[in-house]
């Protein structure tokens, strides 16, 4: 390694603080994209042959591997016409330092929780009709009523940053998630942390129109 | 069964779909599908994909996918002082990654395995040049055909991630399995076969210095069917180590 390159990389480890804000001074972020701009996202579907249906998302450095599992249950007696929709996150301790091995942390249960709340409470799956299908040729997928994508958003001195990294994240003084469906509807949004004034309009209202121009762009992605 | 509060729950029973036609397909003499007894599964082998990690491999053998990474040597925290370093190897399965879904905490299976992966990699390296330090390997199965596959694979990507993450290490490990099927030795069993064979043997070695590191054998075999077993993995194992060797030396260079 470079002896220059070599001392950014320890001053990042030691003042990590102060090496963002010299690059926020210079209107770039460390891995070079401007405030506003996103990373890329690959999509890839149905690698998983053990799973009923699977998805292998990319974002930027972050992978994230969904399998679905079918099996079959008996409703609840409140419920009779509806199945059961069980979405985990799992953060195991091979994707960051920051995660130890052992049961969900409480990072990985507020994340399945969101995830819970978004896939569940809004309807976006229709109910099972009575009818379950088993069949190793034919495939029924299920039907949703609405695509939610997420999109995070970060406050840091206030400069609004959009997708924020694992380096970034652990710096921002707010955290904004807005989750947007096909039609440019919110489904959720969460802000964690003090509103801040970023300057021209109010905050969340960027977000939240940024969102929706982005989820317009990732639409071609979404199978 | 006490409600797990951290996570999401489903039904208390749920139970995977029967299929009528699910039946063997073949029978113990017929030959074997789709390569030869003494083929491998072709290997995908790619270092470094975790960067946050300071070593880490993902190696798929046709179904069989694992992602491995390493983490240290870091300080041992919360243990005695010790002359040499600490190696801890944990496995995870997905709960998607079998034909039946792995419901979390539910068996032992995993750390069986990361005991026969932590037996095959642990003379390889030098703890001894590591006082005090640990070195965390974390393997995680996405998809799992054949449990010994899944352990031959998990310890080639954890040798794999141990040189990806520059720690010093004797000869790189590589493993292969085998199966007594009939009067056949096949190599690299699949889920299927693994359940018509007898017995099953997963040899790791490290080719460089012809030293054995683990031999691990299941079911019922005679000796000389063993030995047979050990000699065909054995030439195996060299072959993968130039997979392995090629995959390095090519993500070093970028």
């Amino acid at each position: 390694m470079a002896d220059s390159a070599l001392k950014a990389s320890i001053f990042q480890r030691l003042h990590p603080r102060a090496y963002l804000e010299r690059f926020v001074a210079e209107s770039v972020r460390p891995d070079g994209r401007p405030f506003d701009a996103w990373r890329d996202v690959s999509v890839n579907v149905g690698s998983i042959s053990t799973a009923n249906g699977s998805a292998l998302v990319r974002l930027g450095e972050t992978t994230i591997v969904c399998g679905v599992k079918a099996e079959i249950a008996e409703p609840e007696l409140d419920a009779p016409d509806q199945g059961f929709l069980v979405p985990n996150i799992d953060l195991p301790a091979l994707c960051s330092p920051k995660f130890k091995p052992g049961p969900p942390s409480d990072e990985a249960q507020v994340l399945s929780d969101r995830l819970n709340e978004v896939l569940s409470s809004y309807q976006h799956i229709t109910s099972e009709n009575g009818l379950t299908t088993c069949s190793r040729t034919a495939s029924s997928p299920l039907q949703m009523l609405k695509t939610p994508v997420s999109f995070s958003f970060g406050v840091f001195d206030a400069t609004l940053l959009a997708d924020p990294t694992a380096f970034e994240e652990p710096l921002l003084d707010t955290t904004i998630s807005v989750v947007v469906d096909e039609n440019g509807d919110l489904v959720s949004v969460v802000q964690l942390g003090p509103g801040v004034d970023t300057g021209a309009a109010d905050t969340l209202s960027t977000c939240i129109s940024s969102a929706k121009t982005r989820r317009v762009v990732l639409g071609g992605q979404i199978p | 069964m006490a409600l797990d509060r951290r996570r999401i729950n489903g039904p208390e029973e749920s139970f995977p779909p029967i299929f009528d036609s699910d039946a063997l397909q073949w029978k113990v003499g017929d030959a074997r599908k789709d390569r030869s007894p003494a083929d491998i599964r072709p290997i995908f082998l790619q270092p470094g994909l975790i960067s946050q990690a300071n070593g880490s491999a993902y190696i798929e053998t046709a179904k069989t996918k694992i992602a491995c990474a390493v983490y240290g040597p870091r300080q041992s925290k919360n243990t005695a002082y010790s002359e040499m370093g600490r190696l801890n190897v944990e496995v995870k399965f997905t709960p998607f990654s079998c034909i039946r879904r792995r419901a979390p905490m539910r068996d032992a299976e995993d750390r069986s395995i990361a005991v026969a992966i932590h037996q095959a990699l642990v003379s390889s390296v030098r703890l001894e040049l590591l006082p005090k330090s640990t070195i965390d390997i974390f393997v995680t199965i996405i998809e799992s055909d054949g449990l010994d596959g899944c352990v031959a694979s998990g310890s080639v990507a954890a040798s794999t991630a141990l040189a990806d993450a520059g720690i010093e290490l004797l000869g790189l490990v590589t493993s292969c399995a085998a199966s007594v099927v009939g009067k056949e030795i096949w190599l690299d069993p699949t889920e299927e076969e693994g359940r018509l064979s007898k017995g099953t043997l997963v040899l790791s070695c490290m080719p460089a210095l012809k030293k054995v590191t683990s031999v691990w054998q299941t079911g019922e075999m005679k000796v000389a069917e063993a030995l047979g077993c050990m000699d065909a993995c054995q030439e195996k194992c060299t072959e993968i180590h130039s997979v392995v060797a090629q995959a390095l030396l090519e993500s070093a260079k970028i």
